[in-house]
């Protein structure tokens, strides 16, 4: 009998009662006042043993699950005829004839690759770091002139190599963040961080590039009470996509940089009159190694792997990410022949959009921090 | 005149050995040098510098242990500034670094003149 009869045949005794309690309330003789006290105590009885009943079957079967989490998965629950809780023994048996086929096994071996992997890309990245940072203390060395006078073409040269060794250097500490995405072994830390305070150290490192190319640049911030972010992450994903709006922006262009409050989020817009993405490059944005073949012929540089970190910080701390090309946040302004003039001329522009729920990032304990990307 | 601020350098790779300790004896450092974790121990208890640089990655002990066995002892390595220069990055040895007050720098994202300018600071105790 199934619960939903066992509740029928309960509800029938009990309007049984009630109809004899009505009918012969007046007339109450001793055998009547019997009956309704037998169909009184028929009636609780039956209740009582369904309850009793089904209350036994689930303390057993949390006895039992019990015993599988802690590890014995040869144990099963005992299926009766026609039980009341057939349906979830049922799943609960396969679940774990599932996990003992290797189920169980892989997800450990998995972890323990994986950490494996995360101590090797660990180590991988000092021994490429230590020759790196070998040539960019000598480059140093010479070019603040320490090892004597050089002269201007020289510093010039040396300059260059600094530079590039620095590319380097972004690109290693880039592949050990995506790394360790991919492991999924880093961790978010969220703690009461000043957005603003992050986003204007961010727009900091680009202050030099920003003036040496004159690019028009607005910080639009909206005051606001310190918020549950990573520090860190939050500054890597301004620092990553600030990147791109600055190298991509043509001199005398334009960026602007928005943090405002929303209903539920926290909106980050940063646009730019930059080249854009054409329609054929929008669906791989964010993933790795990726970069506008526009953008290639335009600047060397960048590393092709800062949207992608960028992607997976944002969405792994409960936020979403987008973006929007041509952008429409000069366009509207502007207004129609002079915004056309302009995006003829500079390219369609981007817009990338964020929001973080105003109550914060999600948290996520992994073995690794993400580092800045200096 | 100023007296002379002795540092330690404890770095196993010679390119980064010299390079450090030229700067400093330019800056006016006088400098011992140490090239593995061991060394680094047994020069920093004789002569008791007035700063402590150390790289992780070494033989012998890492930098995290002599930077715990310098901190053991009490009537200078429990409050000598020391500042760990490496390219491991990893979280717990930052913690570690942090909790035992010392100045954990990743080499790859300091110029020479940086360090030295950590340097004054951590040695006038900033």
């Amino acid at each position: 009998m199934n619960i939903l009869k066992k509740i029928l045949v309960a509800v029938l005794l009990f309007v049984i009662m009630a109809l004899l309690v009505f009918v012969f309330w007046n007339d109450c003789d001793q055998i009547i006042l019997i009956a309704i006290i037998f169909f009184a105590l028929l009636t609780f009885g039956f209740i009582y043993f369904v309850v009793k009943g089904l209350n036994d079957k689930i303390r057993h079967m949390a006895l039992v699950v019990g015993e599988m989490a802690a590890g014995n998965l040869n144990k099963k629950i005992k299926i009766e005829k026609n039980g009341d809780l057939n349906q979830i023994a049922n799943s609960l048996n396969d679940l774990m004839n599932r996990l003992k086929s290797g189920a169980v096994m892989d997800t450990s071996v998995n972890r323990e690759l994986a950490q494996a992997k995360a101590d090797f890309v660990s180590l991988a990245s000092h021994q490429l770091r230590t020759p790196l940072s070998i040539v960019k203390w000598y480059t140093d060395y010479i070019l603040c002139g320490d090892a004597g006078d050089i002269n201007a073409e020289q510093k010039k040269y040396l300059s260059e190599i600094y530079n590039t060794n620095q590319r380097m250097i972004d690109l290693v500490n880039a592949l050990l963040d995506v790394s360790r995405i991919d492991l999924g072994t880093f961790s978010i830390e969220p703690e009461p961080t000043d957005i603003v305070k992050k986003a204007n150290e961010a727009v900091k490192k680009y202050e030099s590039i920003i003036k040496i190319k004159k690019i028009i640049f607005e910080k639009n911030f909206e005051k606001m009470s310190p918020l549950n972010l990573d520090p860190r992450l939050i500054l890597i994903v301004f620092e990553n996509i600030l990147s791109n709006a600055v190298k991509y922006t043509p001199e005398g262009g334009r960026v602007r940089f928005t943090i405002k409050k929303t209903d539920a989020n926290i909106l980050i817009k940063i646009s730019d009159t930059g080249v854009g993405v054409s329609r054929e490059l929008r669906s791989k944005m964010f993933s790795k190694m990726f970069r506008a073949a526009d953008a290639k012929k335009m600047v060397a540089g960048g590393n092709g792997l800062g949207l992608y970190v960028a992607k997976a910080v944002i969405e792994k701390s409960g936020g979403k990410i987008w973006f929007e090309s041509p952008s429409m946040e000069f366009f509207v302004e502007d207004g129609g022949k002079k915004a056309w003039k302009n995006m003829m001329k500079s390219g369609l522009g981007t817009t990338f959009f964020i929001t973080i729920p105003s109550k914060g990032m999600k948290r996520k304990s992994g073995t690794k921090k993400l580092e800045r990307i200096e | 005149m100023q007296e002379k601020k002795i540092v330690l350098i404890a770095e196993d790779e010679v390119a980064m050995l010299e390079a450090l300790s030229n700067k400093f004896k330019k800056s006016g450092f006088g400098v011992l040098r140490a090239a593995d974790g061991e060394e680094a121990y047994d020069i920093a208890m004789l002569k008791k510098p007035d700063l402590v640089m150390l790289d992780i990655l070494m033989p012998k002990f890492d930098g995290i242990t002599v930077m715990k066995k310098i901190r053991a002892e009490q009537t200078w390595g429990n409050k000598v500034p020391m500042i760990i220069l490496t390219n491991l990055n990893d979280h717990e040895s930052v913690i570690d670094a942090t909790e035992n007050n010392v100045l954990f720098l990743v080499k790859t994202e300091w110029n020479l003149d940086d360090v030295i300018d950590l340097a004054n600071k951590k040695i006038a105790g900033l």
